[in-house]
């Protein structure tokens, strides 16, 4: 064998992102690692063997994995899996399920194979930590957003006008503009009416979600009139960024539908 | 496979689209075949025609059945007031071979799975729900798979069910017949003395 068709050996740490049955028993996984980023590997037999991937391989469980893979291989081999945290209170919550979906997808999507992002992998972390923890509550998903906006390079423009650089707290019925992904005062407005208009203290406590350390966050609360145009602004910005809505939304929307009617 | 007759290589064609099939294995189907009686090879063809035109959808609990409704539903001594709620027909197939179930099923045809677009429109739900509104219903199994997915799917029918007065239960996780506890995972653990018994 040559030095170059060489299978090297690595272990890490990673959340299962999604996977897919593959074959008579073997399962394709991506995972978001702390050292490798996105991994997508194809685990062979995890379907019948209870000893190298024992219930690892669940949505969003954590576990510490083993992968081999061969120099400009994409899909690796998955090895073992050890589960070190399956989130057993989000997994009994239909609610805190439906959140945790929606945030792997987020980084999911927003994330390419390969490239290795600590500061996301902790945000996934805290986060999933956060919803096991603690009551459910919409503003956990608004500074998740907000927070993976920014540790993704997508991060908006909230603290000033995008085209006068006029502080928020010196603007006047500031608008959010998905396109141009910032603030817009009401004079570079330009009378485009496709802006969503947002209150400065909307602004005010997500830019704080953005910052403020983790074991502080529950104590941001959000009004209704906040919490409505944070996901307004956000949901756009995300869907103009990704140029599509995301699945679990959709499902999340349906459920909320029948559930109502119910 | 260019060597082939044409005929050999349309069935390995056809083969191969099966799932979990190679070309390699469709080769060797395909030439047990030809070497096969013909009466074998016809009665092959005419099950695989005979699948397709005959099997439907129970009206009534969505399972696979070549009749009106299926064996179940038309059983008179199957408990009709007791419902267990599968998610496909292989999993109604291995709750019925335990033979310690005698009451009706469900089959949803699928689990949620929010990141895959799957959602309660995707599901047999509604279904459910309108039998349970118009028959009797005492109890409502939910066996759905303990994956993250099979548990949002039963928690989702347990909400919807929630102010009904009906019991609703939820298949019991544990170590299994047989197993060895040193090399039960660590979750199934926690859930097995979770749910223990008395004695």
């Amino acid at each position: 064998m040559t030095k170059g068709h060489r299978r090297t050996t690595y272990k890490t740490t990673g959340f299962v992102l999604r996977f897919i049955d593959y074959g008579e028993s073997d399962r394709i996984v991506t995972f978001y690692t702390n050292d490798y980023g996105k991994v997508k590997g194809i685990a062979k037999g995890a379907r019948r063997s209870k000893k190298r991937f024992a219930n690892a391989i669940e949505l969003f469980s954590c576990s510490t994995i083993i992968f081999s893979k061969k120099p400009r291989q994409e899909l690796v081999l998955i090895e073992n899996c050890d589960v070190i945290n399956h989130y057993p209170d989000i997994r009994t919550d239909l609610e805190k399920t439906l959140t945790a979906s929606y945030l792997i997808e987020l980084i999911d999507q927003f994330t390419v194979e390969g490239k290795r992002n600590l500061q996301l992998f902790r945000l996934l972390k805290d986060f999933l930590e956060l919803i096991n923890n603690s009551d459910y509550s919409e503003e956990i998903i608004r500074f998740f957003e907000i927070r993976l906006l920014k540790h993704t390079g997508y991060e908006p423009v909230l603290e000033r006008c995008i085209v006068c650089n006029m502080p928020i707290d010196r603007t006047e019925n500031p608008f959010f503009n998905p396109k141009n992904g910032g603030i817009q005062c009401v004079k570079c407005r330009h009378n485009d009416f496709s802006f969503i208009p947002v209150s400065i203290g909307t602004v005010k406590m997500l830019l704080m979600g953005k910052e403020i350390e983790i074991d502080r966050i529950h104590r941001l609360i959000l009004s209704k009139k906040s919490l409505k145009e944070s996901r307004e602004i956000l949901g756009s910005f995300i869907r103009h960024t990704l140029g599509k809505e995301l699945k679990s939304l959709q499902v999340l929307n349906q459920i909320k539908r029948m559930t109502v009617q119910s | 496979m260019t060597g082939y007759a044409a005929p050999i290589r349309r069935l390995i064609q056809e083969l191969s689209r099966f799932p979990g099939v190679g070309e390699k294995t469709a080769t060797r189907l395909a030439l047990h075949i030809l070497t096969a009686a013909e009466e074998d090879a016809r009665r092959l063809a005419e099950s695989i025609i005979e699948v397709k035109q005959k099997i439907r959808l129970c009206p009534i609990c969505f399972n696979l059945t070549d009749k009106e409704r299926c064996d179940i539903c038309r059983d008179a001594t199957r408990d009709k007031e007791a419902i267990c709620v599968v998610s496909d027909p292989d999993s109604l197939v291995a709750v019925e071979e335990s033979g310690s179930f005698q009451g009706t099923y469900h089959v949803l045809h699928g689990l949620l799975s929010p990141i895959d677009g799957i959602g309660p429109e995707s599901l047999r739900l509604q279904e459910l729900l309108d039998r349970i509104s118009h028959d009797s219903v005492r109890e409502v199994i939910l066996a759905t798979n303990p994956s993250v997915q099979g548990e949002s799917t039963a928690l989702l029918i347990a909400k919807l069910l929630h102010d009904k007065d009906i019991t609703i239960t939820r298949i019991a996780l544990g170590v299994p017949v047989g197993g060895d506890l040193k090399y039960t995972d660590k979750m199934t653990m926690a859930k097995a003395i979770e749910f223990r018994r008395g004695m």
